[in-house]
C-alpha cells in the first residue's frame, strides 16, 4: 500500500560551516595542545546533535592548522555526524598570515560555501596562544573585504597571558570577540561553549522579535550576549592550573 | 556553573519537593531533566541564570498559567512551579509519550506519515490546540517546528514549549524564528500576538502537508542566507512559492522537491486557503488571516473527501466531479454518494466515518464518531451506513416512506434520500 508521503525526501537544508582554525606553533606544545585536542573531540557528538535534529541548516566542520604555513585538516568541509577530530601536533612558527590567506581562498562560493542550497554565514573559531611571526597584515586585510568572512560568527580564545589580543580582535573584528583562558579546565569549557553556542546560533533562522522596527540584530552580536551571560554567571571562572 | 545535578532536591511552590533523576536534553534557555514528585516521573525544565530576559515577570506568567490550568489536552501545559533558587527557578511538566516525534524529524524524514489521514489528523488536532488557546485568551507567540509532536501513526499532537504563552496582550520578549514569525514580527513592528500566531500556525500546517517551506522558492535560494535577508525575504517583502500573481519565488526542481510532488494531490479549496493565507494582503497583514476555526472547517472538509481506494492508498475524491482518479493506482472512481449537511458534505465510501460535526447541529467535534460506512458482508456492492450514535435517526427513503434506525444499526445509502439524525437533517446527494 503506497501512500503519497512514503516518498518524501529531507527538506533543503542549509549549510552551516563550523571552522576550527588552530594554532599549533611550538608554543602550542603539551597541555595546551593536549586539552585542545580532547576537548574539540568530546565536542562533536554535540555539535553533531544539533545539526542532526535541526531543520533550519546542517553543521558541517572545517579545520585548518597553522604554524610554519597553514594546512586544510579537512579537504571540504565535513558534515558533523562523518567527523572525526584528527589530533593535532605543534611546532614550528606561527604563520597567521598564510591561515589568513588559506581561509579568504576557500571562503568563496567556488570552493568551500558552494552547496546548491545555499548557506548560512559560518562560524569562525580560532585558538591562539601567541603572536603572528609572519608578515600577517596584507593577508588578514584580504579576509575582511571577504563577505563570507564579513557576515560570519567570528570569536577567537587566546590562551594563556602570551596570546596577542590586538591581533586576535583584528580577526574577529572587536575585542568582546576575543575570549582569554589560563588554564586547561577553562580552555576545555571555553572550546565546548563556543563550539556549541556559535553552532547553535549559526545553524538556526535568525532571532527575531526583540528589536527596534526593522533593526537587523546579527548573530555575531546574539553571540557576543551569550559570551557576557555566561561571564556574568560565571561560568567561565577558575582558579586551577595557570599557564 | 549553572544547572541541576542527580539527586538535586528542588522545592516546589506547593510544598512539595521533586528530586532530579537525570539530565533529558539542553536548549537555548535551560536544561531540561527527568525528575521525581511522589514517586512519579515528570520532566522538570530550568531556566540558566540571565537567559531570561524578565525573570520576575516571566515567573509570574508561569504561575498565572498554571492556576489557570491547560485549555487542550494537546499542549504539554507547566502543572507545578519551583521556589526560586538564587535567581533561577523551573517548572514542571508531563513526560512526552515515546511513540510522540518531533515535527523537526517528519521535516528530516526520520519520521514519516502512514498516510493522509494522519497528515489531515494531525492538522486538525493542531488547528483546535490553538483554537482552544485563543479562546482561553492567551497567544503562544514562538511556533517553530521544534514545539510539535506528532503520533505518525494517528496524527494526535503534543504541542510543547509552553512556557512563553502569555495573555493577549502581554508580549514576553521572546525571539523567535524568522522563518516561523509573522512578517511584521520579523521587522519588529509588532509583538507577537493572537494575529501573529495566525500566520504562524498557517506556516506549519503548509509544512505539515507539503514539507518545503511556503516563502522559500527561488528568490530565496541565495549563497548565503545573512541576517539581512532573512529579514527580506521573511520581513520586508515575502511571497509565496505559488503566488499566482508573481512566480518570481517558484519552487526549484531537485530542491524543494516535496511541495512540487505533493502540492498537485491537494484539492484545490484546501491549496486555495493556503494561497490565501500567503497572499501579498495576508502576508502584510491587511487581509484578515484565516483563524484557527477557519482551518478548523477547512481540513474537517478535507478529511470528508478522503477514501481509501481498492487498491489500499488513500486518495481525495472531488466531491463536484462525476468522477475522480486515484492518486496512487490512476483507476477512475465514480463519485460515491454525498451526505450534505449545513457545514458539510462527506463522502459516502466504505471506511469512511461521520463525527459529531456531521450529525449534531452547530457541533464543531470532529473527533467522536457517529457514524461509519460499511460494506455488506455478503454483498459488498450494497453500501450501509452504521447508527454508532446514542440517537436513533429518522431517515426518509426515496420511495417517501420513513424507517427507523438506532445504534448499531444499518441504513442502505442507496435507498436512502434524507437522514434526521435527531437535531440535523442531512441529505444524500448520489
Amino acid at each position: 500500500m503506497a501512500g503519497i508521503y512514503d516518498d518524501v525526501v529531507e527538506v533543503a537544508r542549509r549549510t552551516m560551516v563550523l571552522f576550527f582554525v588552530v594554532d599549533t606553533s611550538g608554543s602550542m606544545e603539551g597541555a595546551k595542545i593536549g586539552t585542545l585536542n580532547q576537548a574539540i573531540e568530546d565536542i562533536i557528538p554535540e555539535i553533531t546533535d544539533i545539526s542532526e535534529n535541526n531543520a533550519d541548516a546542517e553543521i558541517k566542520v572545517a579545520v585548518l592548522e597553522f604554524s610554519n604555513g597553514a594546512k586544510w585538516i579537512t579537504p571540504t568541509p565535513i558534515p558533523a555526524q562523518d567527523f572525526t577530530w584528527a589530533y593535532l601536533n605543534s611546532g614550528g612558527m606561527t604563520d597567521f598570515g598564510e591561515a589568513c590567506k588559506e581561509l579568504n581562498e576557500k571562503l568563496s562560493r567556488n570552493s568551500f560555501m558552494s552547496d546548491i542550497t545555499g548557506s548560512f554565514a559560518p562560524a569562525i573559531f580560532l585558538l591562539s596562544d601567541g603572536a603572528p611571526t609572519d608578515n600577517y597584515q596584507p593577508n588578514l586585510e584580504a579576509l575582511q573585504q571577504n563577505n563570507w568572512f564579513k557576515k560570519a560568527i567570528k570569536v577567537a580564545v587566546a590562551i594563556g597571558s602570551d596570546a596577542n589580543k590586538d591581533v586576535l580582535a583584528e580577526f574577529t573584528g572587536n575585542a568582546e570577540g576575543v575570549l582569554t583562558v589560563h588554564s586547561p579546565e577553562a580552555l576545555k569549557k571555553m572550546i565546548r561553549f563556543v563550539s556549541v553556542t556559535s553552532s547553535q546560533i549559526g545553524s538556526r533562522s535568525a532571532a527575531v522579535g526583540n528589536t527596534a522596527p526593522d533593526e537587523v540584530v546579527s548573530k555575531q552580536n546574539v553571540f557576543l550576549e551569550q559570551v557576557n551571560v555566561a561571564y556574568n554567571n560565571g561560568d567561565f571562572e577558575d582558579e586551577s592550573i595557570e599557564w | 556553573m549553572p544547572g541541576l545535578n542527580k539527586g538535586d532536591i528542588i522545592a516546589l511552590k506547593n510544598g512539595k519537593t521533586a528530586k532530579i533523576c537525570s539530565k533529558l536534553g539542553e536548549g537555548g534557555q535551560g536544561s531540561v531533566f527527568l525528575a521525581e514528585i511522589n514517586e512519579k516521573k515528570y520532566a522538570l525544565k530550568w531556566y540558566h541564570k540571565g537567559t531570561v530576559k524578565q525573570p520576575d515577570i516571566f515567573y509570574r506568567n508561569l504561575e498565572n498559567n498554571i492556576e489557570q490550568g491547560s485549555p487542550s489536552d494537546a499542549f504539554v501545559w507547566p502543572i507545578y512551579l519551583t521556589v526560586k533558587n538564587d535567581g533561577e527557578f523551573g517548572y514542571v511538566m508531563n513526560l512526552m509519550p515515546n511513540n510522540y516525534k518531533s515535527f523537526t524529524d517528519f521535516l528530516l524524514t526520520k519520521e514519516k506519515f502512514s498516510s493522509i489521514s494522519v497528515v489531515v489528523n494531525a492538522a486538525l488536532n493542531i488547528t483546535n490546540a490553538f483554537r482552544e488557546l485563543h479562546r482561553r485568551g492567551f497567544s503562544y507567540q514562538d511556533l517553530n517546528d521544534g514545539n510539535f509532536f506528532i503520533d505518525p501513526k494517528t496524527g494526535d499532537v503534543l504541542i510543547c514549549d509552553t512556557d512563553n504563552v502569555a495573555p493577549y496582550g502581554e508580549a514576553l520578549g521572546i525571539a523567535g524564528k524568522a522563518r516561523y514569525m509573522a512578517p511584521e514580527v520579523v521587522r519588529n513592528i509588532t509583538a507577537p500576538d493572537v494575529m501573529t500566531d495566525r500566520f504562524s500556525l498557517a506556516v506549519i500546517l503548509f509544512r505539515l502537508l507539503f514539507l518545503d517551506h511556503p516563502l522559500e522558492g527561488k528568490r530565496t535560494l541565495c549563497p548565503c542566507l545573512t541576517e539581512k535577508l532573512e529579514q527580506k525575504f521573511y520581513g520586508v517583502s515575502p511571497l509565496f512559492i505559488y503566488d499566482p500573481y508573481d512566480t518570481s519565488n517558484i519552487p526549484v526542481r531537485g530542491v524543494h522537491c516535496n511541495v512540487i510532488r505533493l502540492w498537485k494531490y491537494y484539492p484545490k479549496f484546501i491549496k486555495d486557503k493556503f494561497i490565501y493565507s500567503f497572499s501579498q494582503e495576508c502576508l502584510h497583514g491587511s487581509q484578515r488571516r484565516l483563524t484557527d476555526n477557519d482551518w478548523q472547517i477547512a481540513f474537517t472538509r478535507l478529511r470528508d473527501c478522503i477514501i481509501t481506494c481498492p487498491c489500499g492508498s488513500e486518495t481525495f475524491i472531488d466531491l463536484k466531479a462525476d468522477s475522480s482518479v486515484c492518486i496512487n493506482c490512476g483507476r477512475k472512481i465514480p463519485r460515491p454518494p454525498v451526505l450534505k449537511s449545513k457545514k458539510y458534505a462527506a463522502a459516502l465510501f466504505p471506511g469512511n466515518k461521520l463525527y459529531r460535526c456531521h450529525t449534531i447541529e452547530d457541533s464543531d467535534d470532529y473527533t467522536e464518531v457517529t457514524a461509519s460506512v460499511v460494506r455488506s458482508k455478503n454483498r459488498p456492492n450494497v453500501w450501509g451506513l452504521r447508527n454508532l450514535s446514542d440517537n436513533t435517526w429518522n431517515v426518509t427513503l426515496k420511495d417517501g416512506t420513513t424507517t427507523e434506525v438506532p445504534n448499531g444499526k444499518v441504513q442502505i445509502i442507496v435507498n436512502a434520500h434524507k437522514i434526521d439524525f435527531g437535531n440535523c437533517i442531512g441529505e444524500l446527494e448520489f
